[in-house]
């Protein structure tokens, strides 16, 4: 379950996500970031986010038809809060084309696959690459290796996922929604790899 | 199916609502309220539908006889029959027979099924109106807007040349989907573009318009009188004769044999005026290849092209789509269609559901017997050809995903309700390539079989899909990203200050409506208000409900969503509002009677204004990278995105149909055997011919094309970034003020702050000063009280010391006294015995004596007075220290004096102060002593 954190300290002081959709005055002691999920069909991204927001896990939770919205705020250590607004898009192939319309913008991008299926992991190439291409330029992405309680089964070594990770300047983590294994720990890394606001 | 669903219905927990779907935990509670509200509703609501449909019983036969004079007015070479429908379903394949006949094919084995199916259908129309014959005449009603397309797939299957009649008829119906009141205008406005089209074909001045025009004489030889009726027709009726039209061209063509190419220009000529309501461009095109005085034969090869690349196919299905409205909206026939419109916007009853939505959707007259086994046995077989490309593969293990996951736990989908949604959805794929499967369907698919059995269902889906929503679920997904730019548009028109909100909190309408629309509300408002929306929407045929209810949505919801303060709350506000509008005839009506000026032309409008964009972005987004299934030309590219209603690869329509297009290209070197053949022969061999200058000009024209494509891109782009600086702008004014004022206030808290910091410390100051003077005056009593102590132990010392000397002295006293008193004895005696001589010598000193006495008795005196004072002082050794330190303070030098004076030797100044006391005393007493023995002896 490695976390190799090979992703270069971003504190260049622009405020990617936080506060940038504006609204609420910007505040370096609450931030608010819009996140998107990406990933093929069926990795477990809604999972994750129920897991997430919700603390459940249901195994036959529904498709996701578009995209379904949900919020949960978390508090770190040095006492800030991070408000996240997380998109969960839906997963088929055809449904990429409506994707921008929810990653644009995206402070963090978390690409999800399923290490029991190699098809998935691929697919996540195939977002950090439109992510490189069309995401914000600061865009902190993740990428996640779902199921990892499935480890008979696995199919992507987790090396393969820390090599990737590596190699686009991504945090790696491996996950399962359904053990709960890492998912906060996923949150929290994330929450700590945001440029703080400047205060205003 | 939908029985065993009834029966589970029975034992439901309450955690699932009146359908067995699952409520959300937090809906419980309202579902539970709203529960006896709904029944109340709903036994009201078949109380009406029985009404309605009993009146409707008997004055349908008066209807239909209404609607055959009708036919026969109009000419219809159609045999009569006594059931409308099936008159009608004669009109169709009475057109198909013609053609068949005209053909003069080989393909009787079509024919064949062609009849089969038209059987099929006529008992099915008599079965199932035995079930609810009532419910029969609102099918047939629905079922004439089906009509065309189910048509329209026979030839397709039959002979494979649906697109000439297809494009024809697109052509004419285009103004289809308008309202009923504007169809009239509508119509002639259409009918003048295809006018106007027909004259620019003239106008040409180019040869092969002659043979145009030759060949509507040549068509003189008996068809005319259908064509002149239908022309007449046309302008009265509008689509419905449209039809007749469509179907006649075609065999006029063929029976040409020469006009293939004249033919086929009128025919691309016919497409852009059609066209010119979806995507100018196409029409544009049409004119500037008349302007340019392009031969027809250039027109012809870009029609080949088209037909290659696939393009009729789409054409046909817009045409489709288009005749079914257009042929439903002008019915006079149907003097109950408002009372039933009403009936279906209060709701249809759960128990009719089933049926009633089979009828509005037209199953009956899309279903084509043995279709759906068809496409279920070739799943199982996979002997397609096209199987084996490995698409359907993937759309097979998406729905194997899928199944577990659409609605689950529901009752009724248990192992026997999944195998049916699995095979629905694999019979949709096999039946729709170009949409294949696409997530949400599944929903659709699960709904349907709830509520009807499961081919029914899959007709169901199959008129849903293909026809209503129509290049939403395909690929590309262009008409329902087209949609969501029309409904920002009608948002932004119709709640400005909402939309003004939501920009502000950086929130985009299609987040919200995109799901809405996508899942046609599935999952995101509860199962009741579901269902009252899919009644009006499957009902009226096309999208506007969707719209409608979106609006309606954000009418209920608007006030709400105003007050939010950051983007996640207006969001999950929404969402959580929308998923509890359980008061679902609010949410209907409000859809239906405040959103009239939303209706399917308006839309159409829209949609076109909107659709250019969609197409640049998807046309971008294939461009770059990602790899085209077939490997289409530029050309072909860049008009079929412009035409593409999604149905690119329309092809697999029907399994036979899926090889028309190498039919085509087999046929060149074989004998013309039919229509479709004739035509690609030539349209294939033209190209041959010229094709070089011909695709030279294509290039040109394609690079102009592009250059302006990518011109207006440009514009639309930088008019974005302006209007991007703008929002920013105002936000950002916006934003200031609000900083400022907070500025403000901050300030004022601040010097309010400081105010009473100063004062604290002021206070604190005081506190200080006083502190510091308490803390001197403490020192300073401490150094007294340490002082007095110091005195109080020098002198308990003193005190001590007095003591001891006072004992000293005391017991030195004591025996003074006793010597005192020894002396006293002594000096008695010696007195006693001066006495005794004194007498014996009787002593003339006689006189003397008294004197002597006297001056003893003094001395005693004297002795009594100094034991007194000892008495006095030992009265008070302990409660006179004041005094007997002021003494000690004063004594020391009298007694040191005293002491020196009498004993002047003595040594240690130690003990002076010890003896001083002792000494005085005693020397007091000594003198006195002395004193008194010297004055004895003296005397």
């Amino acid at each position: 379950m490695g976390c190799s954190a090979s992703l270069p300290d971003r504190s260049s002081g622009r405020l990617v996500g936080a506060n940038s959709d504006n609204g609420g005055a910007p505040d370096a002691k609450n931030l608010r970031v819009k996140l998107v999920l990406l990933g093929d069909s069926g990795v477990g991204k809604s999972c994750i986010v129920l897991r997430f927001v919700r603390g459940q896990f249901d195994p036959t939770s529904k498709v996701t038809v578009g995209a379904s919205f949900l919020s949960q705020t978390i508090a770190l250590q040095d006492s800030t809060t991070v408000k996240f607004e997380i998109w969960d898009t839906a997963g088929q192939e055809r449904y990429a084309a409506l994707a921008p319309l929810y990653y644009r913008g995206a402070a963090v991008a978390v690409v999800v696959y399923d290490i029991t299926s190699p098809d998935s992991f691929a697919k996540a190439q195939y977002w950090v690459k439109e992510l490189q291409k069309h995401g914000s330029p600061d865009i902190i992405m993740a990428l996640v290796g779902n199921k990892a309680d499935l480890h008979e089964k696995r199919e992507v070594p987790a090396q393969d996922g820390i090599e990737y990770a590596e190699k686009n300047e991504m945090f790696f983590i491996e996950t399962s929604a359904k053990t709960a294994d890492n998912i906060n720990q996923l949150f929290e890394e994330i929450a700590k790899r945001l440029p703080r606001p400047t205060t205003s | 199916m939908a029985d065993k669903t009834f029966h589970l219905l029975h034992a439901l927990e309450h955690r699932r609502d009146a359908y067995g779907f699952a409520l959300r935990p937090q809906h419980v509670q309202r579902y539970k309220e709203y529960a006896t509200i709904l029944k109340e509703e709903e036994e009201e609501r078949s109380d009406r539908w029985k009404d309605f449909l009993v009146q409707l019983k008997t004055s349908a036969q008066p209807c239909s006889f209404e609607k055959e004079d009708k036919l026969v007015l109009q000419a219809e070479p159609a045999k009569k029959e006594a059931e409308r429908i099936q008159e009608r379903l004669g009109e169709g394949d009475d057109t198909v027979d013609l053609q068949s006949l005209s053909d003069g094919s080989s393909e009787s084995d079509h024919k064949k099924e062609e009849q089969l199916s038209k059987e099929t259908k006529t008992s099915k129309v008599q079965t199932w109106a035995s079930i609810r014959s009532s419910l029969g005449t609102i099918e047939d009603m629905m079922s004439s807007r089906v009509k065309k397309t189910k048509n329209m797939k026979h030839e397709q299957i039959t002979m494979g040349e649906v697109h000439l009649p297809s494009i024809e008829e697109t052509g004419s119906s285009n103004a289809s989907e308008k309202d009923f009141e504007e169809e009239a205008f509508f119509n002639i406005v259409n009918d003048s573009v295809n006018a106007d089209a027909a004259e620019t074909d003239v106008g040409n001045g180019v040869s092969e318009s002659v043979n145009a025009i030759g060949e509507e004489q040549t068509l003189g030889d008996g068809v005319t009188d259908i064509v002149n009726a239908a022309v007449v027709e046309k302008t009265m009726y509008g689509g419905v004769s449209d039809n007749v039209d469509a179907a006649s061209r075609p065999e006029q063509t063929v029976d040409d044999g020469v006009s293939d190419i004249v033919n086929a220009a009128a025919m691309e000529n016919i497409v852009g005026g059609d066209v010119s309501d979806n995507v100018d461009a196409a029409a544009r095109r049409t004119e500037q290849a008349v302007d340019d005085g392009v031969s027809d034969s250039v027109n012809a090869t870009g029609a080949g092209k088209k037909v290659i690349d696939g393009l009729y196919y789409n054409v046909n299905d817009a045409g489709a789509k288009k005749s079914v409205d257009d042929e439903f909206t002008p019915e006079p026939c149907f003097p109950w269609r408002e009372e039933l419109e009403c009936l279906v916007r209060g709701g249809v009853p759960k128990d009719l559901r089933g049926e009633v939505w089979q009828a509005f959707v037209g199953v009956k007259a899309r279903r084509i017997e043995r279709y759906y086994h068809d496409l279920l046995a070739n799943t199982g077989e996979s002997k397609d050809d096209d199987d084996s490309s490995g698409v359907p593969r993937k759309w097979k293990r998406q729905i194997e995903k899928d199944i577990p996951r659409t609605f689950p736990g529901h009752p009724a989908l248990d192992e026997n309700g999944r195998d049916s949604l699995r095979r629905l959805l694999l019979a949709y794929a096999r039946h729709n390539p170009s949409v294949g499967y696409c997530q949400a369907m599944n929903f659709f698919a699960g709904l349907f079989l709830l509520l009807m059995p499961e081919e029914n269902a899959f007709w169901t889906l199959v008129g849903l899909i293909d026809d209503y929503f129509e290049g939403y679920y395909t690929e590309e997904m262009i008409e329902s990203q087209v949609d969501q730019l029309v409904f920002e548009e009608l948002m932004r028109e119709r709640f400005p200050k909402l939309v003004n909100h939501l920009d502000y909190l950086g929130v985009q309408v299609a987040w919200l409506s995109g799901p809405w629309f996508l899942s046609i509300f599935v999952n995101m408002l509860p199962w009741e208000s579901v269902l009252r929306v899919w009644d009006v929407l499957l009902y009226e045929g096309n999208r506007v409900m969707l719209f409608r209810t979106a609006l309606a949505l954000m009418e209920l919801y608007g006030s709400a969503l105003v007050t939010t303060k950051d983007a996640g709350d207006a969001i999950t506000l929404l969402q959580s509002l929308s998923g509890s509008t359980f008061d679902s005839s609010q949410l209907v009506l409000t859809a239906c009677m405040g959103f009239l000026a939303v209706t399917e032309a308006r839309l159409q409008e829209l949609r076109e204004k909107h659709r250019p964009a969609i197409l640049v972005v998807v046309d971008e987004r294939s461009k770059r990278g990602r790899v085209w299934k077939d490997s289409k030309g530029l050309a072909s590219k860049l008009y079929s995105f412009k035409h593409d209603r999604g149905s690119l690869v329309e092809e697999k329509k029907t399994t036979e149909g899926g090889d028309m297009l190498a039919k085509g290209d087999q046929s060149q070197s074989g004998p013309r055997s039919s229509n479709l053949d004739d035509l690609l022969d030539s349209l294939t061999v033209d190209p041959e011919i010229d094709s070089l200058p011909d695709l030279q000009e294509q290039v040109v024209w394609l690079k102009v094309e592009l250059c302006r494509v990518l011109e207006e891109k440009r514009s639309a782009i930088m008019r974005a970034e302006e209007l991007e600086t703008a929002l920013m702008e105002m936000v950002k004014l916006d934003n200031r003020r609000e900083l400022s004022a907070k500025v403000e206030q901050l300030e004022q808290e601040l010097s309010e702050l400081q105010q009473a910091l100063a004062d604290k410390k002021e206070q604190e100051a005081a506190m200080l000063k006083v502190l510091m003077r308490v803390e001197q005056e403490q020192k300073l009593t401490e150094d007294a009280r340490r002082s007095a102590e110091q005195d109080a132990a020098a002198q308990k010392y003193a005190v001590h010391v007095l003591q001891e000397k006072y004992e000293k002295a005391m017991a030195s006293v004591a025996e003074m006294e006793k010597r005192v008193v020894m002396a006293e004895s002594m000096l008695e005696a010696t007195l006693q015995y001066q006495s005794g001589q004194d007498k014996a010598q009787s002593s003339p000193r006689a006189g003397r004596n008294p004197g002597f006495i006297q001056e003893n008795t003094k001395r005693i005196g004297l002795l009594s007075f100094g034991l007194g004072w000892r008495d006095r002082n030992k009265g008070k050794p302990t409660g006179g220290e004041g005094s007997s330190e002021s003494k000690s303070t004063n004594e020391p030098g009298e007694s040191k004096s005293a002491n020196e004076l009498i004993n002047p030797n003595t040594p240690q100044k130690e003990t002076i102060e010890q003896e001083c006391v002792l000494g005085d005393i005693e020397s007091g007493f000594t003198t006195v002593i002395c004193l008194s023995l010297k004055n004895q002896y003296q005397t």
